[in-house]
């Protein structure tokens, strides 16, 4: 008799448990979102991005992510953000100096790596998209990237069960709109932190520089570093550093979007994280290796009125400090980054 | 016995229910559009003193015949003045509003507004530098509208498009985007409408005013700079061009009428 009434009790309380499971899940929307972190790593500034305009939550993040991925975003199916951004590439596109887009046509710059984007103040090699969340709009409206309409994507999302399911799990209800499309794209792309390289862990004093990186890490903080600024190994301006202008693109970067002489030749100058995987290199990606790059450095720079003035004197590099300076920039390579599962399709 | 063992257990299931789900989202709130007007400004699309028909043709200042495949422009920051005793009544500062020749549902801007007679009006043609930075906006302001640079980033203020037998480009198009929120090439203007002479509106409790007001296409090609398809077909890009052809378009509006 007393053993029943344990079982009984007992078995209410499993019910009882089931029953409140059960109805979570059917309660999931209504419960809210559950938020996310942004951690920034030791050393980094603080973010140019402001959170508080776009909550992180991991509901939203999957959204972005998934939409990320989905071909639906472009005309034909076949283009996909990640298509061009691939994460064993850093997000850059593997081994393509120029992107391909829609109806066979390319892109007419280099798709750069995507990480550490919240520290980014405007998007693109010109930095004329003023804000992350606006930037996708270019891409997806681009007739040589994926050729859509933002309406059509709108009623493409809008007539799909799962998507009308993940944007009441991230916003709440179930209206699809471009404001709210976009803001969860940028989720996914701010939570693209790439800081755990061999020169994050030697910071850190969990690992320890051979002596061939050492000597190319000073090389380097006395060479590059005062434009590709530690930690994002950027200083997000707009400088132009000696590439003679390409006749068959002729991009004129800066100048583009502030209409200035002074903004000629001039690009937002790149992270060298993970740059050895990134290649090939530069606005129009045209040099394949750190070696053609530094041989730029060192005898190619084009006299300009606008060349930076670091690099009047172009910088002599020894056989040896290039050999330095190569395993050091290896060291910026985050493996755990390209492989991180959270990230992946 | 056994209810000493019950009491408890049922206590722990009690909570067991409530405890998972007691976290309740507060929504996100959509934009709310006001059904609760007393006053409108109804813009009418025209061309000098005939209603836009879009696709007909028409005859600017400089002789040349256009018709109009596109008509849109912003409207923002509006202010109700009383001239008598300067009394200035703001809008809230963050309404953005669309108006479409092509869709007659965005020509009756409705607002709420301080009881009051008024007798002038003014607003932004255009939308403020704040929101062309702030990232993805919603409503009238959503890109898909189609009034959004995505390479560079801003709001097209005004956009007229159409086809003219003058003009050089493809297909005899014109387009004029006009945009560009900062530096010296901005193109938010400021417009000042006074109403036909004696007339006021009358903002009262319980009824409406409507303020009509004709926005004429002709407008965008004279006064105070020449604008003639001829030489200059299309201006898609933020600069002196469309600062220019901005300070002819905010010169487009007249109040032709108010009803109480
Ligand atoms: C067809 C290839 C292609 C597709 C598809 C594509 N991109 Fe890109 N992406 C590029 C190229 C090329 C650039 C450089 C553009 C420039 O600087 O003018 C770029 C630049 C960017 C940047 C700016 C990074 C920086 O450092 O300034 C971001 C962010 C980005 N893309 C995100 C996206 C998102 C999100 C999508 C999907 C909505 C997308 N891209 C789809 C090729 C592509
Ligand atoms: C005056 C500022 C400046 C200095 C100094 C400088 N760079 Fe650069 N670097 C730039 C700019 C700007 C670009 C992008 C240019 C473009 O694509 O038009 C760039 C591009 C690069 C790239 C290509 C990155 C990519 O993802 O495409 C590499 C690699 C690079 N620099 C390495 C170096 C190294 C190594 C040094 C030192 C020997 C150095 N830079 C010194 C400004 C500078």
């Amino acid at each position: 008799m007393k053993k029943t009434g344990v079982t009984i009790t007992g078995l209410v309380v499993l019910i009882a448990l089931c029953v409140n499971i059960n109805s979570c899940r059917k309660s999931d929307a209504r419960k809210g979102p559950s938020s996310l972190t942004f951690n920034i790593p030791a050393g980094f500034p603080a973010p140019a991005y402001d959170f508080t305009s776009n909550p992180l939550t991991q509901e939203g993040f999957n959204l972005g992510k998934k939409l990320f991925y989905d071909g639906r975003l472009s005309k034909d199916g076949n283009f996909p953000c990640g298509s061009c951004h691939q994460q064993f590439a850093a997000f850059a596109t593997f081994d393509h100096d120029l992107s391909h887009g829609f109806n066979d046509q390319f892109t007419t710059r280099n798709a750069p790596g995507l990480y550490n984007l919240a520290w980014h103040k405007a998007m693109h090699w010109d930095g004329g998209i003023n804000h992350i969340e606006n930037q996708p709009l270019a891409p997806i409206t681009a007739p040589n990237e994926m050729a859509e309409d933002i309406t059509n994507v709108i009623s493409k999302l809008k007539a799909d069960e799962e998507y009308k399911r993940m944007f009441v799990a991230a916003f709440g209800d179930d209206e699809i709109n471009s404001q709210r499309m976009l803001k969860s794209l940028t989720q996914f792309m701010l939570m693209l932190v790439s800081a755990d390289s061999k020169y994050d862990r030697v910071k850190k004093g969990t690992a320890t520089f051979t002596a061939a990186e050492q000597s190319g890490y000073v090389i380097f903080q006395s060479k590059c570093a005062s434009c590709h600024k530690e930690p994002l190994f950027t200083d997000l301006s707009y400088r132009n550093n000696g590439l003679v202008i390409s006749n068959f693109l002729q991009d004129f970067g800066r100048m583009r979007i502030t209409n200035k002489k002074e903004d000629s030749l001039k690009f937002k100058v790149p992270s060298l994280r993970n740059i050895e995987l990134t290649f090939p290199y530069m606005h129009d990606g045209r040099f394949y290796t750190i070696d053609q790059v530094l041989n730029h450095y060192a005898t190619g720079v084009q006299n300009s009125a606008t060349l930076d003035p670091l690099l009047q004197n172009r910088i002599a590099l020894s056989t040896t400090e290039r050999l330095n300076m190569r395993a050091f920039l290896k060291t910026l390579t985050d493996s755990s980054f390209v492989k991180d599962s959270r990230f992946a399709e | 016995m056994k209810n000493r063992l019950l009491a408890p257990l049922l206590i722990i299931t009690l909570t067991a229910l409530t405890v998972g789900c007691s976290k309740e989202f507060s929504g996100t709130g959509k934009p709310v559009k006001p059904d609760e007007y007393n006053l409108a400004l109804d813009f009418k699309p025209s061309v000098d003193s005939l209603r836009l028909k879009l696709d007909s043709v028409y005859t600017n200042i400089w002789g040349e015949n256009y018709s109009v495949s596109a008509f849109k422009f912003y409207i923002s920051k509006i202010d109700l003045i009383n001239t008598d005793s300067n009394k200035i009544y703001s809008i809230n500062a963050e309404n953005y509003f669309l108006v479409d020749a092509a869709d007659s549902t965005t020509w009756t801007v409705k607002l709420k507004s301080a009881p009051f007679r008024y007798n002038k009006v003014a607003f932004i043609v255009g939308v403020d530098s704040l929101r062309n930075v702030s990232g993805a906006q919603t409503g009238d302001l959503d890109p898909a509208k189609g009034m959004f640079w995505t390479w560079n980033s801003g709001y097209i203020m005004a956009k007229l498009e159409g086809k003219s037998s003058s003009s050089t480009a493809a297909n005899n198009k014109f387009e004029y985007h006009i945009g560009g929120f900062s530096g010296p090439d901005n193109v938010l203007r400021k417009t000042v409408l006074l109403f036909p002479f004696g007339e006021y509106s009358e903002v009262l409790p319980g009824s409406s005013s409507v303020i009509t007001i004709k926005a004429n296409v002709n407008a965008w090609f004279y006064n105070p700079h020449d604008l003639k398809i001829e030489d200059k077909p299309v201006v898609t890009t933020p600069g002196p061009e469309a600062k220019a052809v901005s300070e002819n378009y905010s010169k487009m509006f007249t109040v032709t009428e108010i009803s109480n």
